[in-house]
């Protein structure tokens, strides 16, 4: 009995002396420890995201031939569409380069497309963050968009040698402008994660609408980007306009919920999108010392 | 439990030690009861002023301003607005770290280099404060100004902003000791609005979105740095109404209207107001009460230096009421781009008046004086420069109610009525008009030196006859004159309202002119101190002389006469049920064919009088035009008028156009205001044809 009362005791004491000697230690050991944890616990995430992609395999290896056949028609009908989808594009975009040589227009901000699999999403904010399977050594920087389709998920906001963290939409640190569509002024408004109860779906703010603006009718708005602020390209879509918008308190401005794409409820592949430029605020914001841990907050 | 003597044995044997021991009870006895009282009248009976004593020292209450409500055209087009400006404001209590930080680096510095001296510490603490702040603006600036290709090459060259002076560009020491001497409490302004409104060198809307987009996507979320929006008055259609509209200013320290209940509950707690805004001119203060709405407030928490710590509850402020007003936006651009045209020989614009009145409702559609000021460039802190160029112009005299002028031949619709209704003229009577007319032995001209011959009511009109006036003038005398004027309410102030509250103004607009001439003998007696001549009433007919009146007035004067009364009550609020009665009217009092031949002979005046140049193919309207002579800068010079009401046999709008003259009197009713007239005529046309 005393033993053990003694045992426990050696525990607190154990449990306070670390607490105090980790408190006491610099920042930068601090910093280490996480960031090499962050490391030592990236093949474990990794496996995680292999697990599920083999899970996933398997899972339509069972699939009889028939839905295989299916699957395989519907697939091939995609396909057709999609390849008459990039001709025309193709067509545009070479049209747009000849334009704009011929008007000797810059080229617009260019962002290199990188593919990465979600390889898990923090438990402890759940739809908040996700961790994909690209990091420092792929390119990625803090504050790069992550999109899925025209569809923006989220933004970089810290990266590690082989991993990323993303903030999703609907995290309390995202925040960007916006053009809500039938929105004829073009009003800029301001999206900021965070706007969700507990123990409810997530959600995003669409603040300062103004008064004067009016969903269109009979459709739910779509909230898109507005490419001004060197981070987002224009007219992606961050969300739908959640059961209109109301007025605030004060009767002179509006808001909204966002409901962001509904992928981020499976999400398994983005694309992060690394611009040709840092954006100033990269610029300014990120740690010249490579060995640390980079964070945009 | 007795011993064996049969004694308790904690009972003392001694009867002085028991003498002591209640003596000792007796003392912690009365000590408890002393503390417990204490205690109960602390906790319970002073609790309410000990909490409010605390509150005091621990709490505030930060007042809230409200949004100004909204003005609006008879149409609902936004006259004025409410903008959303973006400010970047910095968390001095979040700072104290970093000022602290930098304080002691700076101290550190100037012990090193002066040791034998005291340092100046409220001075090192000032300038770390500002080194503070403005490391953190020039990121701020970094960020806004640079593209990503350009801050990449680290050559931000600024694009997205205006080329601002760099001591624009920094916090000042006197703003930030101002701030926290007066409002430590609140988020200090870095920069006070993104669209850079008083830099002479405002933004793009887009330009202005591009610097709020570039902040919000690539400044820290979480930070001492925050980006904040409020509402600002705006002014969207620039110079358009600026008259009617007027413009707001600062107001002193508001420390708000809070209701009686919470003014009970918030006695003693110490209020932070703000610096609001109040109509200075125009409906903005004529209506400034119902537009202001009712402030917000915050409490909260403080700390032990003064800064707001922790928000414990708040109410939004309420905005102000929105006013509707009577204008028609189309009729009114109309009329103020054709005075726009209106230039003198130097080119700038002419100084100029223009009103269009619905017959009916007497509402006013259109208000226009040149020249005229931007009020955007009022809303805010308006520049010395600025403010002395408007009045070099003129442009804050509301023309078209404050200018007082001789009506001129516009008068002689008056002199008509006032001879037939005094029988010495009927409508159809002939009257000989040569070049002149001997009045007490002084040759008065006729403005076309040949004379107009053999001339009725309506050719009178028509060619603005000078002589039938003369002759009908002294006919019917200077008293049936000035009654008949006032029938017609020249010497009535208008746009007269009641009062809000006490103190509140108690006219439409500020300031109409309430000097109005309409004289008789007493009144040159009394200014002159000479009795009245027939040369006066001649003068007085045609509408020199002593008459002053406004370019309202005579419009009122028009729409009455479309009705067949005599007055006309004008409003610039609009109204959907008013129900066209106008206070003092009362019928013309004349005949049939008399009214006919008035408006007949307007009419003739469009389609072939002094105002055929503005005829209006398909579109018949009756009007009067007026040249009347006044003296500028003491140099003889002519007034251009034009009153009359369209369409002729249905009348539905009325007008009045005046043009201050240049001093080369090349000046004439027909020819320079008549193209105003026309426009407005035109402008409401197509906009009674889309409805």
């Amino acid at each position: 009995m005393d033993n053990n009362r003694q045992g426990a005791k050696a525990s607190y004491v154990a449990l306070v002396f670390f607490i105090g000697l980790w408190m006491l230690v610099p920042s930068a050991v601090r910093r280490f420890n996480r960031e090499a944890f962050a490391e030592f616990q990236a093949p474990a995430l990794h496996l995680v995201g292999k697990g599920r992609d083999l899970a996933r395999y398997w899972e339509l290896k069972s699939r009889s031939p028939e839905e295989l056949a299916a699957a395989s028609r519907d697939l091939a009908r995609i396909n057709a569409a999609l390849e008459l989808k990039i001709h025309t594009l193709d067509d545009a975009r070479k049209e747009n380069v000849r334009l704009r040589e011929l008007l000797r227009y810059p080229s617009s901000t260019e962002f290199v497309t990188l593919v990465a699999r979600v390889s898990v999403r923090e438990t402890s904010s759940w739809w908040q963050r996700i961790i994909i399977r690209k990091g420092r050594s792929d390119g990625v920087v803090p504050g790069c968009p992550v999109v899925f389709g025209d569809r923006v998920i989220g933004r970089v906001s810290i990266v590690h040698l082989t991993t990323s963290e993303v903030d999703l939409v609907t995290s309390p640190s995202f925040r960007c402008t916006a053009f809500l569509e039938g929105d004829e002024q073009n009003n800029v408004v301001h999206v900021s994660g965070g706007a969700g109860l507990s123990l409810t779906a997530p959600r995003a703010l669409v603040s300062i609408i103004p008064v004067e603006y009016n969903p269109p009718a009979g459709q739910i708005a779509k909230v898109m980007t507005t490419g001004l602020g060197g981070v987002f390209p224009a007219h992606l879509t961050l969300g739908t306009l959640e059961s209109g918008v109301h007025s605030t308190a004060e009767k002179h401005l509006q808001e909204g919920v966002l409901t962001p794409a509904k992928e981020l409820n499976f999400i398994q592949e983005v694309s992060v999108l690394i611009p040709k430029y840092p954006t100033a605020g990269e610029i300014l914001l990120t740690p010249a010392d490579n060995s640390k841990p980079e964070e945009f907050r | 439990m007795k011993d064996v003597d049969g004694q308790n044995p904690s009972a003392p044997s001694d009867p002085i030690s028991a003498w002591r021991l209640r003596a000792v009870f007796c003392f912690f006895f009365v000590g408890f009861v002393y503390v417990a009282f204490g205690l109960g009248y602390r906790q319970l009976y002073q609790s309410v002023f000990l909490t409010s004593q605390s509150d005091n020292q621990s709490q505030r209450i930060v007042i809230l301003p409200p949004s100004r409500g909204k003005i609006f055209d008879r149409n609902g087009y936004v006259l004025v607005d409410n903008r959303v400006r973006w400010s970047i404001k910095a968390d001095l209590l979040a700072l104290q770290p970093e000022f602290r930080k930098e304080y002691l680096d700076l101290l550190s510095k100037e012990k090193a280099r002066a040791p034998d001296r005291r340092p100046d510490f409220d001075h090192l603490q000032q300038t770390a404060r500002l080194n503070v702040l403005n490391a953190w603006l020039s990121k701020i600036w970094f960020i806004i100004d640079s593209t990503n290709q350009k801050a990449a090459q680290g050559t931000a060259k600024i694009k997205s902003t205006p080329d601002l002076h760099p001591e624009e560009r920094m916090v000042h020491a006197d703003a930030l000791r101002k701030h926290l001497s007066e409002r430590r409490a609140l988020k200090f302004p870095l920069i006070v609005d993104l669209s850079f409104p008083n830099s002479g060198q405002s933004l793009s809307v887009e330009a202005s979105n591009r610097a709020v987009a570039r902040f919000i996507e690539q400044f820290p979320v979480q930070g001492p740095i925050t980006l904040e929006a409020d509402m600002v008055r705006s002014y969207p259609n620039g110079k358009l109404a600026a008259h009617v509209l007027g413009y707001v200013r600062d107001t002193d320290v508001i420390k708000g209207e809070l209701d009686d209940e919470l003014e009970e509950r918030f006695n003693n707690l110490q209020k932070l107001g703000y610096i609001g805004k109040k109509g200075a001119e125009g409906i903005e203060a004529s209506y400034n009460e119902s537009l202001s709405g009712h402030s917000g407030w915050e409490r909260w928490t403080k700390t032990s230096s003064g800064y707001n710590k922790d928000r414990l509850e708040h109410q939004a402020p309420k905005q102000g009421a929105n006013v509707n007003l009577s204008l028609d936006t189309k009729i009114q651009k109309s009329a103020e781009d054709a005075l726009a045209k209106i230039v003198d020989s130097q080119g700038k614009p002419l100084p100029a008046a223009a009103v269009m009145l619905d017959v009916n409702t007497g509402e006013i559609l259109a208000l226009a004086s040149q020249p005229s000021f931007d009020p955007n460039a009022m809303a805010d802190r308006v520049t010395q420069a600025y403010v002395d160029t408007v009045n070099t112009e003129g442009g804050w005299l509301n023309r078209s109610i404050q200018g007082l002028y001789p009506p001129g031949s516009t008068f002689k619709l008056i002199t008509a009525t006032a001879g037939m209704r005094s029988k010495n003229i009927d409508w159809d009577d002939i009257l000989d008009c040569g070049p002149s007319y001997l009045v007490g032995g002084r040759a008065f001209p006729e403005h076309e030196p040949a004379g107009y011959g053999q001339v009725d009511l309506e050719k009178m009109l028509a060619v603005s006859c000078n002589v039938w006036n003369y002759q009908v003038g002294l006919r019917t005398g200077p008293e049936n004159l000035a009654k008949e004027a006032r029938r017609f309410g020249l010497d009535t102030p208008l746009l007269q309202k009641p009062a809000e509250s006490e103190n509140a103004p108690t006219t439409e607009l500020p300031n109409p002119a309430t000097r109005m001439v309409v004289p008789d003998r007493a009144y040159k007696l009394r200014v002159a101190g000479q009795p009245w001549t027939d040369g006066d009433t001649a003068n007085t007919s045609i509408g020199q002389g002593y008459l002053l009146t406004t370019p309202l007035h005579m419009a009122c004067v028009a729409a009455s006469i479309a009705r067949g009364e005599t007055r006309t009550t004008p409003s610039i609020i609009h109204d959907p049920g008013r129900d066209g009665r106008h206070a003092g009217a009362e019928p013309i009092g004349l005949t049939t064919p008399q009214l006919q031949a008035l408006r007949e002979g307007m009419l003739r005046c469009v389609e072939e009088g002094t105002a055929k140049s503005v005829r209006i193919p398909g579109l018949p309207y009756a009007a009067k035009t007026g040249t009347s002579e006044y003296f500028k800068n003491r140099e003889k010079a002519h007034l251009a008028w034009i009153v009359g009401y369209a369409p002729a046999d249905n009348p539905v709008v009325a007008f009045c156009v005046l043009v201050e003259g240049q001093l080369d009197t090349s000046t004439w009713g027909g020819k320079t205001a008549g193209p105003v007239a026309r426009d407005m005529i035109l402008a409401w046309q197509s906009g009674a044809e889309d409805k």
